[in-house]
């Protein structure tokens, strides 16, 4: 692998790392919490859960998740089942089972929910892919 | 308001193009004279063809601030913009075997991990994996 030839970007990255990126062990935290709600996101998932599985403090886990992923665990969740929902949506799925498919179980918190994140209903989504 | 284009200044547009598409893997949008030189010119990601499009604005060509900032962040090695893989290192062996060169091979910072390669456009563009 042939040396990097310095630059300021290539500074700020090192200097990114030491100064906000220091501590392996949150990091770990916050990706392991990340990545069980990318794996598990249509179970009941709460911030016990979260806590009890990275060892730590429901104060702690959200303290951690927020400060290196800039969202909370219950917004990242949301984020992580409305894309998953369209996928569904885009593959056939009727409103109702992309719905519960994703882990949320009422249809309309659902579908408030699809309509802040994305600008259209589920219904309306799904009908304009199958309109195209 | 939706966010569907975003540029990335280019020098050749024709060159650009090649480049974007040949070995980064983009595929071509839109493509619409404007001038007897430039063209209105779109690529889109071949997983996302109705996300958003990617420029290659040949502004440099036509106002000179815009050649002096592509020519200031080029050399601080500073991304002109990001895009997201699946794997960091999966992307820089195969760019590495097309003859891409980079100026920050895999690293991890945080949560993510990225690597900056040169576009032979004058720019340096930044591929960042979430961990």
């Amino acid at each position: 692998m042939k040396a990097e030839k310095s630059n300021y970007y290539l500074q700020e990255v090192d200097r990114i790392i030491n100064e906000c990126y220091s501590n392996q062990i949150q990091i770990d935290m916050a990706v392991a919490a990340k990545r069980y709600i990318d794996q598990n996101f249509e179970q009941d998932i709460n911030l016990d859960l979260l806590a009890h599985i990275g060892f730590a403090s429901k104060c702690h886990l959200l303290r951690i998740f927020k400060r290196y992923h800039g969202i909370t665990p219950r917004q990242y969740l949301i984020h992580k089942r409305i894309s998953e929902a369209k996928k569904q949506l885009q593959k056939g799925a009727s409103v109702s089972n992309a719905c519960y498919a994703v882990g949320f179980n009422s249809l309309n918190s659902f579908s408030i929910l699809f309509k802040k994140k994305t600008g259209k209903s589920p219904s309306s989504y799904r009908k304009a892919i199958f309109d195209k | 308001m939706r966010v569907t284009v975003v540029s990335i200044p280019v020098r050749d547009q024709a060159k650009a193009l090649e480049f974007y598409t040949e070995k980064l893997g983009f595929v071509k949008k839109l493509d619409i004279p404007i001038s007897e030189d430039s063209r209105w010119l779109t690529v889109v990601s071949k997983y996302e063809q109705d996300g958003p499009e990617v420029l290659l604005e040949p502004a440099p060509n036509h106002f000179e601030p815009a050649k002096v900032y592509q020519d200031a962040l080029f050399n601080a090695g500073i991304p002109c913009t990001q895009f997201d893989v699946d794997n960091v290192e999966e992307e820089y062996e195969r760019l590495t075997n097309l003859g891409v060169e980079f100026s920050m091979p895999p690293k991890d910072v945080g949560t993510v991990k990225v690597a900056v390669f040169n576009d032979t456009c004058n720019n340096y563009i930044q591929l960042v994996e979430q961990k």
